[in-house]
Order: structure tokens, then sequence, then C-alpha cells
């Protein structure tokens, strides 16, 4: 396929149905419980060619299938570590099979590794069971540690 | 009590300033580091002194329900007024933002939605003028 048909494909008007395809694939790829399936697979699921549900997923959802399944399970894992669960644990318990490549992964998006992030997590718990807004912010909530001369550009 | 700011949540800051700046063609107002986040707000150019969007980060699983679940229900987060509906729909479409829903006339309104690729779908409308 020439890359003038890929943008063009790209820019196709979506349809009701390939809209609830692509939300349904991504609801396989956010579902922890699957087994890892290829996104060749989940594409083939949704009834899109693989080549086609990479670009539009990417459209849709500013990063690829495979990167975005990986950051959902490197959010379940902080969320583990953040309620004081091992390294090992998080990492099994959010899908990924080796210690290795978990480690890696999430270094490479958090700039620190599991541990030391588990660390610093911990430390800011106050309330036992309840999330740090430090490193889970709600809604505004960050606005609360802003430096005065932010609310002078208000 | 005035309406100075909003917010909508993201699921990456550095994924939406790119989108929010250079696509839809915002400005960034504030940027001001915050442990592993950043309060990260954007002002539309036509309104420097408006109300100003902050993108906050979506780290917070029960907002990542809330944002997954209206997705999938095809309803927006927010609303951008703009001059030009048509204009601003091909302004995007060349940019290779999907649109879920193409403009068309809703009456008072003409309106089109598309995804902001940080997991919301956004209205545009243009009002009729009356």
């Amino acid at each position: 396929m020439s890359s003038t048909d890929s943008s063009k494909m790209r820019r196709m008007p979506f349809t009701d149905t390939e809209f609830a395809h692509i939300c349904r694939a991504r609801d396989r790829l956010l579902d922890l419980s699957e087994p890892y399936w290829p996104i060749e697979r989940v594409a083939r699921e949704a009834g899109i060619s693989h080549f086609h549900f990479i670009r539009r997923f990417q459209a849709v959802f500013g990063t690829t299938p495979h990167q975005y399944r990986i950051d959902a399970r490197l959010r379940h894992a902080r969320l583990r570590l953040a309620s004081g669960c091992s390294v090992t644990e998080s990492c099994l318990d959010a899908g990924f099979e080796s210690v290795g490549t978990f480690s890696y992964l999430f270094r490479r998006r958090l700039g620190l590794t599991p541990s030391e992030y588990r660390r610093s997590v911990r430390a800011t718990v106050t309330v036992p069971g309840v999330l740090s807004p430090v490193y889970f912010p709600g809604c505004l909530s960050l606005m609360a540690s802003l430096p005065v001369s932010a609310f002078s550009q208000f | 009590m005035r309406i100075k700011l909003t917010s909508l949540m993201v699921d990456d800051q550095d994924k939406a300033l790119a989108f929010y700046t250079n696509v839809l063609g915002f400005r960034k107002k504030q940027e001001i580091p915050m442990g592993p986040y950043r309060w990260l707000s954007v002002v539309s150019p036509e309104e420097p002194e408006g109300a100003e969007l902050s993108l906050e980060p979506n780290a917070n699983p029960a907002g990542r329900t809330f944002q997954e679940a209206m997705f999938a229900q095809k309803i927006p987060v927010a609303a951008f007024q703009v001059e030009d509906l048509e204009h601003e729909h091909g302004r995007l479409r060349a940019q290779n933002v999907v649109f879920v829903t193409e403009p068309f006339d809703a009456g008072a309104v003409k309106l089109a939605v598309f995804s902001d690729t940080c997991g919301n779908l956004i209205q545009i409308y243009q009002p009729k003028k009356g």
C-alpha cells in the first residue's frame, strides 16, 4: 500500500460500526485477565486488517495498540506497588512474564525502577488504603500545591 | 464567582500538550512541575485572557474508568466554539484527526465530534447567527 493510500485511509470518516469495533479492541487490550493476544488477533477480532487497525488505533488513541497495552499494564502495576505489593507480585499481577522486562519497561516509561517507585509512593501514604493524590491526582487536586506565582496568571 | 479555569483528563500530558497546541492550535499558558506530573494549561489564541483549560493527568483509576466509559458511549467531555465548522473540520482532518461524528446541522448549532488522542471525545460547534 502506498503512503498516499494509507494517509487517505486514515482520514476516512469513522462509521459507528468501526467506532464500536475499535472500542471493543481497546477493551481487549485493557483486559489484564485476557491472554496476551498478538495484535494481529485483536485486529482480526475487531474485523479490521492488521495494518489498518494499527493506523486507525494510533489516530484515535495517539499510540500503537502494542504500546497502549503496555501502558495499561504498567498502570496496573503502579497501583499494585502503591498498595504495598512486592515488585514480583505486581509484575505478575499486571500480566508481565518476566521481572526483567517489566523493570525495563517501567523505568523507560516512568524514569525510575519499580522498587524506587514503590518506596517513594509508600512514603507519601498517610492513610492506609487511600491513594496518594501526589501520585494519583483527582480532579484539580494538584491545584492545592501550586506556587503563589501560578495564581498571578489566572 | 467567575469561571476562569476548567479541566480535561488526559492519559499522557506530553501527548496532550502536543495535540492541544500543534494540532488544535491552543497556546500553552502554564507548565509547572508537580512530582511525577505537571500543572499544564492552555488557552485559546483568540482569547488569551479567557478561560484556561488544564490538561490533568488521568492517573486516578476512578477518572480512568469514567473517561473510558464516556468515550465508548461516544459522549464528548468538552465542547469548543468555532467560527466556521466546515473550515475547522477540514483543517483537523488534514492533520489526521479522527472524527467520530461528521459535521451535521443540529438545529441551533452545527456540530462535529473528534478524538483528542488522549482518551477523550471533543465536540466543536458553530452557533447559528440569530
